[in-house]
């Protein structure tokens, strides 16, 4: 049985973890709303790139058979997962859960052979693939100096993302991440980036004969880059929403925890303590009766 | 009365405008075009240049874009931009960081695409003589 005194202390510590996981919920609360309204602004964006890529895209193979970027990519050799996850911790199984993802969609394609290669965003992702995927690794970036996610960013990536293809290192593209479907729910997901595949319905529905200037296939150069570059944008914007959602839940778990134990902690000091007094007067009444 | 027509110039960032225009010139990638009203539906790219559209009695309205792609289709016209800076506000300083990352990007020796960085230089600088 612990002393009244060793109660207190923990008690008093419970106590300050739940005021930091309780200020921790709420500073994921306030992020949380930045990153959703953030997403928001991007969606238009975002949406009309793909509109007008679909219809890009169906123009070229009509006119000039096959770019470079274009493709289903289904007897693909090379493969390039891109592991996006958070810099920080203590967001529930935020991280895991990608990386849950990611390994196994890497055994799968090593089970057929292929070849594979690890480009991680993010501290989390690289730390936990580290032990097993080392020899794998091809690049990391680092986020962890950027507060709000920005399209250079995404940019960069992209670049980088090219320049590699071009070089043939890859054929095929995924990036994994958490999907934001709700405040409390987060859907780990993969999204291939390259190549480009695009949904013939989309591009059908218009129907309409667009002038192209300069050529489709210029402006596919063009524009295939400055697609992938929102692609990332925006799948780096739900990660960063999904990031602060899942911390929130965890924090918003660990207070209420924190709170139950308080309570139960709270009990058994209060029931040592009435135990010491009724010790002291068994004491009392004892010494009395013997007088 | 001339017919309008929608008009919205987006960053990947945010809306830049949306609104009821009657014309737009558009910098294009192989030289400048106006829209007006039922144009015929087109994908084009935009090189870096100053875009002008007037919303009727308001007047004009200037902005300085960095290159982007634009669809007019059914009397709609969206404009995807890198980034838009208002032509009023629009300093010299801004289109000089421009040349110089792309100065910085010419710099690396064995860049794959030197002629459309050199080619987007040129087109910078003409816009700076226009500030």
């Amino acid at each position: 049985m612990p002393s009244l005194k060793d109660l207190k202390i923990r008690i008093d510590s419970v106590k300050s973890t739940r005021k930091i996981t309780k200020a921790m919920q709420m500073v994921a609360a306030a992020k949380l709303r930045k990153a959703q309204e953030s997403a928001e602004r991007g969606r238009p964006y975002a949406e009309k790139m793909r509109a007008i890529v679909s219809n890009l895209a169906s123009g070229v193979k009509n006119v000039s058979g096959e770019n470079m970027f274009l493709g289903d990519g289904r007897d693909s050799e090379k493969f390039l997962l891109i592991v996006a996850t958070a810099e920080r911790g203590l967001c529930g199984g935020f991280n895991s859960s990608i990386v849950k993802l990611a390994k196994s969609r890497i055994v799968e394609l090593t089970s057929q052979n292929k070849e594979i290669k690890i480009l991680t965003i993010g501290k989390k992702g690289r730390e936990q693939l580290n032990r097993e995927f080392e020899s794998l690794f091809v690049g990391h970036v680092d986020l962890s100096n950027e507060k709000t996610i920005t399209i250079e960013t995404a940019r960069k990536i992209s670049t980088d993302l090219i320049s590699r293809f071009e070089k043939g290192e890859y054929q095929v593209a995924e990036i994994f991440y958490n999907k934001f479907a709700s405040v409390i729910s987060q859907i780990p997901s993969s999204y291939k980036l390259l190549p480009v595949s695009f949904n013939e319905e989309d591009a059908k529905a218009d129907n309409i004969s667009f002038n192209f200037e300069p050529d489709e296939d210029e402006i596919l150069t063009e524009i295939i880059p400055k697609s992938i570059a929102t692609s990332i944008y925006s799948v780096l914007q739900e990660n960063a929403a999904s990031e602060q959602g899942s911390r929130m839940a965890a924090m918003d778990n660990a207070t209420r925890n924190a709170g139950e134990m308080i309570d139960k902690l709270t009990i058994d000091f209060n029931r040592s303590r009435q135990a010491a007094i009724t010790n002291e007067l068994i004491e009392i009444i004892s010494g009395a009766e013997a007088l | 009365m001339i017919d309008k027509f929608e008009l919205s110039v987006i960053s990947a960032e945010s809306k830049v405008f949306e609104g009821e225009v009657e014309s737009v010139l558009v910098p294009g990638m192989i030289g400048d075009f106006l829209v007006l009203s039922n144009h015929a539906p087109c994908i084009s790219s935009v090189r870096p240049g100053f875009l002008e559209f007037s919303e009727g009695s308001s007047g004009k309205q200037r902005y300085f874009v960095s290159g982007g792609i634009i669809e007019v289709n059914n009397n709609t016209v969206s404009l995807l931009v890198d980034s838009a800076i208002m032509g009023d506000k629009v300093v010299k300083e801004d289109i000089s960081t421009l040349i110089s990352e792309i100065d910085e990007k010419l710099a690396i020796p064995n860049s794959t695409n030197k002629d459309d960085l050199g080619l987007r230089k040129n087109d910078l600088e003409e816009a700076l003589k226009q500030v």
